[in-house]
């Protein structure tokens, strides 16, 4: 399997990130936490493997498909 | 090739002969290398389709001769090439259901000219459905009319003249189920959409109201017809069709669930089945399902699997716009509509795609009679520059405004947060109005944190601390917003141990079913917007 984009399942702003990159994850594992309206809002990792990339920072504000990280297998 | 001739023809055996003969053209269909190439790409016969579709031999079909036979220099039948369509009735659960669709094997199920049409827009299935009022299942699978029908016809035909009257008018009537299972332009995409559900295949079929062709002509765009008209565009994002399955099986299937639910048309009943799920199932886990801090989303899905009958649901619309859910379930045995938000999309926040949602679901409840169940946790209309573009304004006081239009019997009940015009169209005013809360309910027309900062500006903005003035100012409004405080000013009817939404609601759906039954016949004129 190829690299998996991990996508905002909502627009809002980054409020807490969970993981590091190069850290092993496992399906379903919270990446970080999004703010949108007012609610937390987890954004679960897609499938397992390692976080390769982190394309957002907290406090950054993200749109909803927009591309959060990367996990590859 | 037998001598069948035209009249004077010979004897009742001869007659009988020549019947078999047509009957037996009629099953044939496009013959072996059309069916062959259907069965390659995945797909089944429209016969095939009505016997997935139906109860084991149910089958009456309706127009079986129609076609187009060929005969020799003395007139004599050589072969007949049936229409492009089959219909008939069946029965589904063991109640009549009609039922048709285009038979793709026979010129591509593209219309057939005749005295009278059999099906799709118009034809003798949906005079059936309308006369006899039964449901109707629509097995779409055909590309529509063809511009070649101009030459034979030597003019052009005006939009309607085979139009859509019927399609609508049995939208007030009796429940109509659509599955698109091949490439739908035109016509065909017309007739699904007039439905009260429909359902497509994912990756197989597709929808559009014109097709790659015409869209690269019109706009130079290259796109191909699954990436235009594919479940992701028509269901999940366009709503255009209700559901997605995986395989045409499984859509039959969902129709089956579909119309277990309906009654046979909008003068009888809603159907009611036997349960041994307990009404007095009292789930202890319903007590901590609300998450302690405000912040955080619960699973209203799961919540709902607990207090409706055990394996009920039938969820309408679950891939596109998910701040609400729509389902229709059971309690005891009763069909209920359930629209519930859900916190884990937006916070549960209305946006254009949730409300036009919410107004079809609504709208299908009211028209078979089937009383609705709110389960509220609604911070609002979404915000922000998108949601103010979508026109999500427009659309969520069109659920208020659908809301205030419908008849039958609902109950609200309020688990978290109910604000605003969005907590507005979770009630029925011109009814009961029985607003229920758990004692997690909160409510108001905006939030007390942020409401606060807008009300008492001045005050806050004078103060030494401005901040410590905006939070005195919340701690001292906070006990108002206790649920207990609105139901002693009897604002809302009741509040309940959460353990205890099963049996109320059981007993609710029991109460509103004393009223439907005096309460029958269509909605009016204005019956069904799909």
């Amino acid at each position: 399997m190829a690299k998996q984009d991990i996508l905002a399942p909502v627009s809002g702003s980054v409020w807490k990130i969970e993981c590091e990159v190069g850290q092993q994850v496992a399906e379903g594992d919270v990446i970080m936490i999004l703010e949108s309206m007012k609610m937390e809002i987890p954004v679960e990792a897609p499938a397992a493997g390692k976080l390769t990339a982190l394309a957002v920072g907290e406090g950054d504000g993200v749109e909803e498909d927009g591309v959060l990280g990367a996990i590859e297998p | 090739m037998n001598d069948h001739s035209p009249p004077p023809a010979g004897s009742m055996a001869d007659r009988l002969e020549e019947l078999e003969f047509r009957r037996a053209e009629a099953r044939k269909m496009g013959g072996e290398t059309s069916i062959e190439r259907q069965h390659s790409a995945g797909r089944l016969t429209v016969r095939e389709r009505i016997d997935a579709l139906a109860d084991a031999d149910s089958f009456t079909e309706l127009g079986g001769l129609a076609g187009t036979g060929s005969y020799d220099a003395q007139e004599r039948l050589q072969s007949v090439t049936p229409a492009p369509y089959v219909g008939g009735t069946v029965t589904i659960g063991g109640r009549k259901v009609v039922v048709g669709g285009e038979d793709f094997t026979v010129r591509g199920g593209t219309t057939f000219s005749a005295t009278r049409r059999k099906g799709g827009q118009g034809g003798l299935v949906e005079d059936f459905a309308y006369h006899y009022r039964l449901p109707l299942v629509n097995l779409v699978d055909g590309a529509g009319g063809t511009v070649g029908s101009i030459e034979k016809r030597r003019h052009t035909v005006f939009p309607g003249v085979h139009g859509f009257e019927r399609s609508v008018s049995l939208l007030g009537q009796s429940p109509v189920a659509s599955a698109v299972l091949g490439t739908a332009a035109g016509g065909p995409a017309g007739r699904a959409i007039l439905s009260h559900f429909s359902v497509m295949i994912r990756g197989s079929s597709q929808i559009f109201a014109a097709g790659p062709p015409v869209v690269k002509r019109s706009l130079g765009q290259q796109i191909d017809k699954e990436e235009l008209g594919g479940a992701k565009v028509a269901v999940d994002k366009a709503g255009t069709i209700h559901n997605a399955a995986d395989t045409e099986e499984e859509a039959f299937d969902q129709i089956r669930r579909f119309l277990s639910f309906m009654p046979q048309n909008v003068w009888e009943m809603p159907p009611v089945t036997a349960c041994d799920d307990p009404v007095e199932r009292c789930e202890e886990a319903l007590l901590n399902i609300v998450p302690e801090r405000r912040t955080q989303a619960f699973d209203m899905k799961k919540l709902i699997r607990l207090i409706a009958d055990r394996d009920s649901e039938f969820e309408i619309q679950p891939t596109h716009g998910k701040s609400v859910i729509t389902m229709l379930a059971r309690f005891n045995g009763r069909p209920a509509g359930i629209v519930g938000n859900n916190p884990m999309v937006y916070g549960g926040a209305m946006d254009d795609k949730s409300a036009r949602k919410q107004i079809r679901f609504m709208q299908l409840c009211d028209t078979f009679h089937i009383p609705l169940i709110f389960l509220v946790d609604v911070p609002g209309f979404m915000v922000g520059l998108r949601a103010e573009e979508n026109a999500t304004l427009l659309e969520g006081m069109r659920v208020v405004h659908a809301a205030a239009n419908i008849s039958v019997p609902t109950t609200t009940l309020v688990i978290r947060k109910c604000y605003g015009m969005a907590g507005m169209a979770t009630c029925n005013k011109n009814g009961v109005d029985y607003k229920l809360a758990w004692p997690t309910g909160e409510w108001g027309s905006l939030p007390i944190e942020g409401g606060v900062a807008a009300a008492f500006r001045r005050e806050i903005a004078a103060a030494d601390d401005p901040a410590a003035k905006e939070r005195e100012i919340e701690a001292r409004l906070r006990p108002f917003a206790s649920p207990f405080r609105t139901a002693e000013a009897f604002a809302v009817e009741d509040i309940i141990d959460p353990r205890e939404t099963r049996p109320v609601l059981c007993s609710l759906v029991e109460l509103a079913e004393l009223r439907i039954a005096h309460d029958l016949g269509p909605r009016g004129v204005f019956n069904f917007l799909p």
